[in-house]
């Protein structure tokens, strides 16, 4: 539906108002101008928006230029990510060993310890023992590639 | 009759509807300026100010007040304003420090407080703060005695001249400073975990600041993971099984656990911890 069909259908019992001829179609007309008006205002004052970037926006590297979202999804599959973690878009036991990875796009920090730019992901993904030393999150022995290609698909959760 | 109702109903309505959408316009069009240079118009600061004192005095009707009129705890009580006080409020003849000159609101004289308000009423803002100025709730970071101490000194405060104040303040420049803002007290004084008090510290803590908190309002960050589900989740902070023991552990201090963690030691007293756990742990 569009938006102009969208105000039409809620219309509707104000028009059937107006068809009654009574003295309520008067109101009928006003409350339908006032809602016109006030819907294409407010749609002007969307439409109008320009959206700043943040101060820092969120790391764009080289890095992951060669990396394949789509792939990352099926390496995912390939390791069993989902055994610990929930992670949407891909099918699994909903666990909750690890923390869920929705919205790991905008999340700041990888694991709660370095700050989430895709350099740091990728280290993160390749080896979690060797940043961490007391996570539980194993290394799965993921390659350069595949680690990027992990990264990227992580980083299509917003 | 059913004609002039159904007018009514309907200007009734539509009334309704334009004072919405006028309203919704306001808020959207970002005409109101929130910057703490412009001052509220007179008739809306009148109103907050109304609505503010009311509000105290509805809560402080049963308040026990100790007896106040003791100079060790007067000296106390000056050695906590010292600490926490004096920056944004000033003293006498001492000008709160520059970060506080630019609040909006302005932080009160304290000589005019003491003069004007009841005993319970600012005890009670000194535990509970004051939502949308800059007065923090003390009642996480001091005990019910220190705080009725900030009481006693300030029923002295305004019987000292900048003079005396200033002697004062010389004479225990070298006190050691009572530990500065930590969690000295328990929020309910019970052992077990009270999840209603768990949520309100919550926010006493900033946990809000930095994690997407279920049925805390404001909690929308990603600075670290969301706690939706952390009753379940096998680990905290990916470091720690998940009992409540270390629970407690890793909210009272994040950096002891791991080294590396982003998360700060915020001072979490025990008893806040507890009730924080109980509160977590509602979140299946």
């Amino acid at each position: 539906m569009t938006r102009t069909q969208q105000v039409r259908h809620s219309m509707k019992p104000l028009t059937a108002a107006r068809e009654r001829g009574t003295a309520a179609a008067v109101n009928a007309r006003f409350a339908r101008i006032t809602w016109v008006c006030g819907t294409s205002m407010l749609a002007l004052l969307i439409g109008c928006e320009k959206v700043a970037e943040p101060l820092r926006s969120r790391a764009q590297t080289e890095l992951l230029s060669q990396a394949d979202a789509l792939r990352g999804q099926e390496v995912i599959n390939r390791y069993g990510c989902v055994a610990c973690h929930t992670i949407p878009g891909v099918r699994g036991p909903a666990s909750n060993v690890g923390p869920p990875l929705a919205n790991m796009a905008s999340r700041a920090y990888v694991a709660g310890i370095l700050p989430n730019t895709p350099e740091d992901m990728v280290r993160w993904l390749r080896d979690p023992p060797a940043v961490d030393p007391r996570t539980a999150m194993p290394n799965m022995g993921l390659t350069e590639k595949e680690a990027k290609d992990v990264a990227a698909y992580l980083y299509t959760l917003d | 009759m059913k004609r002039t109702t159904r007018i009514v109903a309907i200007t009734l309505a539509a009334s309704a509807g334009a004072a919405a959408l006028a309203g919704g316009l306001f808020v959207y069009s970002g005409v109101y300026d929130v910057s703490a240079t412009e001052q509220h118009t007179a008739l809306v600061y009148r109103m907050l100010d109304t609505t503010m004192r009311r509000s105290i005095k509805l809560r402080t009707v049963d308040v026990d007040v100790p007896p106040l009129d003791d100079d060790e705890r007067v000296l106390r009580g000056f050695r906590q304003f010292r600490a926490h006080c004096v920056q944004c409020h000033g003293a006498p003849g001492i000008a709160p420090e520059g970060f506080a000159l630019g609040l909006t609101p302005a932080p009160a004289a304290l000589v005019a407080t003491a003069r004007e308000r009841p005993v319970a009423e600012i005890y009670w803002v000194i535990s509970k703060g004051i939502k949308m100025s800059g007065m923090p709730a003390w009642r996480y970071r001091m005990s019910d005695q220190e705080m009725w101490d900030v009481v006693a000194f300030m029923n002295v405060l305004p019987t000292l001249s900048p003079v005396d104040y200033a002697a004062l303040d010389r004479r225990h420049a070298a006190d050691v400073p009572p530990p500065a803002a930590q969690a000295a007290t328990s929020a309910t004084g019970e052992e077990r975990g009270d999840i209603a008090a768990g949520r309100k510290a919550m926010q006493q803590y900033v946990c809000v600041t930095c994690h997407v908190i279920p049925g805390v309002v404001g909690a929308s960050e990603h600075v670290g993971p969301s706690l939706a589900g952390i009753a379940s989740r096998r680990y905290i902070a990916g470091v720690l099984p998940n009992t409540p023991d270390n629970m407690l552990r890793w909210l009272q201090n994040p950096p002891g656990v791991d080294p590396l963690t982003a998360m700060p030691d915020l001072g979490v007293s025990e008893q806040d911890a507890r009730d924080m756990a109980a509160y977590l742990y509602t979140l299946e």
